[in-house]
């Protein structure tokens, strides 16, 4: 496979399991960027394990995705009902802290970072197999999940927290603890994928974790639309590939053509491309039924 | 004693320009009803507007500050009709989506100076407005221009706003937007006039402020607004959301910590212990210590 469509691939998926990282806590208005900082904890642990203790990755990936669970649980507890903007706030804090950290931690090469992790199968080639197969094997099953969550009576409280809080708590929606549960998830989704990602490059550094990759992951999920997960699905292939066809001098402005997209699509369509409407619509009409259904 | 006097100098003066970002960010979040993140981004932006002035015009500095008041007031009244597009989208005010909408801006506004000026490489402003010859040295203690420029501004800045606000006919009516919007309107005050003054007032603001962070610091780096936007933001949930006195307490006290721990512990760490301070009161209590005004 060439290399330029490995990593297209690569990053593709790690660009969606991130957009949906941040699409699930949003569900209850959260937006919820500690998963950038999670994505670093994960990632620098799990290389420092391989690097140093000699750990095989497969272990050292599921300590990656219980790092972030660890680190998105005890977060949730202090914020898992808080205002959107203090869970903002807390998010940014968390990632300068940690990029201190890493910075000034000698162990994970500091502002250096690591380099040369080693292949996770025999040779190059099926290293990058092997780490596509991961990739996709956990976007179809990190899907499912949110897919059945989507329709789920989890789901349905999630949508209610998202239109009016008073009301859901009013109808019996533990705010909190939904809250504590998708920041949770999230967290865990993002610990694995900060593994995977610096295995994709076979390097870890700070450049890697910076708030571009914040406003990528915020692009990809208003612009391809925040009320479902599809929005996310074919929003991050295009936001990814498509600035790679242009030459270079216009590839380096890509975070201003995201900027101007995000501000453009939040003015003339608040919901994204693909809309909770349309996915309905979509379904109906695939499954040959036209029922009126309502849509939060 | 003679290093902590030094860093509580310093730590006003840096206190008193948290204290204008909050206070004008407070001003869009009460009147324009817009959480406007990216607020700092546009102050970072003037400071850039400033150099290239001072460049242009040999320091011509009542040019430069000219042109970083307007260029303020210029993008926030350029991006007013945006917010204002967004929440008559979402049939209600929505803080989040224009918190969202101000990220874009900042984004876009990060990323221009970074390609665009200096070729992305942090600018020097000269020492005809940033100069770092002292005024009053004793030991170890010195008080630098930029450090008196910047608090004493800073209180008169302050001072006037407040004055303005509880004191003119065009503040009751911004306090009474903050207070009740549809009452306001009751009562014949123009929302979107009033809130228009309102970006105009915190663009005026900006200005000021990258003048005064342009004296303090010496230099602009294209992450500045980024790293600034995160501390008013913090700044305005530990005050509470809106609440003015609040902003100008904490702002103050943030400064000063920032600087004592300066003093005492390296650079690189400190901004981090600044950050976990603000971290745990923010994970305490997440609607701020002197109640949100919103």
């Amino acid at each position: 496979m060439p290399l330029p469509l490995y990593y297209f691939l690569a990053i593709t998926a790690v660009n969606v399991l991130m957009a949906w990282a941040l699409y699930l806590p949003y569900r209850v208005g959260h937006l919820h960027f500690i998963t950038v900082a999670n994505m670093a904890i994960s990632g620098y642990s799990a290389a420092w394990l391989v690097m140093s203790l000699h750990v095989p990755f497969g272990w050292a990936l599921l300590a990656g995705f219980a790092l972030g669970g660890i680190v998105g649980y005890i977060v949730s507890l202090f914020i898992g009902d808080a205002p959107t903007f203090a869970v903002v706030i807390v998010g940014f804090t968390f990632i300068y802290i940690t990029r201190t950290v890493i910075e000034n931690l000698k162990a994970v090469g500091g502002t250096m970072g690591m380099f040369g992790l080693p292949n996770i199968a025999g040779d190059p080639v099926a290293h990058r197999w092997i780490i596509l197969a991961i990739l996709y094997g956990l976007l179809l099953l990190v899907g499912f999940l949110i897919h059945r969550f989507d329709h789920s009576q989890l789901g349905r409280a999630a949508s209610a927290v998202f239109v009016d809080k008073d009301l859901a708590a009013s109808l019996g929606v533990d705010i909190r603890r939904l809250g504590m549960q998708l920041q949770t998830f999230s967290c865990t989704i993002a610990g694995g994928c900060g593994v995977l990602y610096g295995f994709i490059y076979k390097s870890f550094h700070l450049d890697f974790f910076t708030f571009a990759l914040v406003g990528i992951a915020m692009t990809i999920i208003f612009v391809g639309g925040y009320a479902t997960m599809w929005g996310s699905l074919i929003l991050a292939p295009i936001l990814y590939g498509v600035p790679l066809l242009f030459p270079p001098a216009i590839q380096s402005w890509r975070i201003v053509i995201y900027g101007a997209l995000l501000v453009l699509v939040l003015v003339l369509k608040p919901e994204g491309f693909i809309t909770r409407r349309f996915v309905y619509s979509l379904e109906s009409f695939l499954s040959g039924t036209r029922k009126k259904r309502n849509t939060l | 004693m003679q290093v902590f006097i030094a860093q509580v100098i310093n730590g006003l003066s840096l206190g008193s320009i948290y204290v204008l970002l909050v206070t004008g960010f407070n001003l869009l979040l009460l009147v324009a009803m817009i959480i406007h993140f990216s607020y700092p981004q546009v102050v970072v932006f003037s400071m850039y507007i400033v150099w290239v002035v001072l460049r242009a015009t040999g320091n011509n500095l009542v040019l430069a500050i000219l042109a970083g008041v307007v260029s303020s007031v210029a993008i926030n009244l350029i991006s007013a009709p945006l917010f204002q597009k967004v929440m008559k989208k979402r049939g209600e005010v929505d803080i989040n989506s224009t918190m969202v909408l101000s990220m874009g801006i900042g984004m876009i506004i990060t990323d221009v100076l970074s390609h665009t000026f200096n070729q992305g490489l942090p600018i020097a402003f000269p020492d005809a407005l940033a100069s770092d010859a002292p005024i009053v040295r004793f030991g170890l203690i010195s008080v630098l221009t930029g450090q008196v420029w910047s608090l004493a501004v800073g209180i008169a800045a302050v001072s006037a706003f407040f004055l303005l606000l509880y004191r003119t006919r065009p503040g009751r009516a911004f306090r009474a937007i903050a207070e009740d919007p549809n009452g306001a309107r009751l009562v014949g005050i123009p929302l979107l006039r009033t809130g228009l003054y309102s970006y105009a007032l915190s663009g005026v603001l900006g200005g000021i402020i990258a003048i005064l962070l342009a004296m303090l610091l010496g230099s602009a780096s294209p992450g500045l607004g980024e790293q600034v936007a995160h501390k008013v933001l913090a700044v305005s949930i530990i005050a509470g959301l809106g609440n003015l006195a609040g902003g100008l307490v904490v702002g103050l006290f943030l400064g000063i910590l920032e600087a004592i721990v300066q003093g005492y512990i390296s650079g690189t760490w400190s901004d981090a212990i600044a950050f976990v301070i603000m971290l745990a009161v923010i994970l305490v209590k997440p609607k701020g210590l002197f109640g949100t005004k919103l």
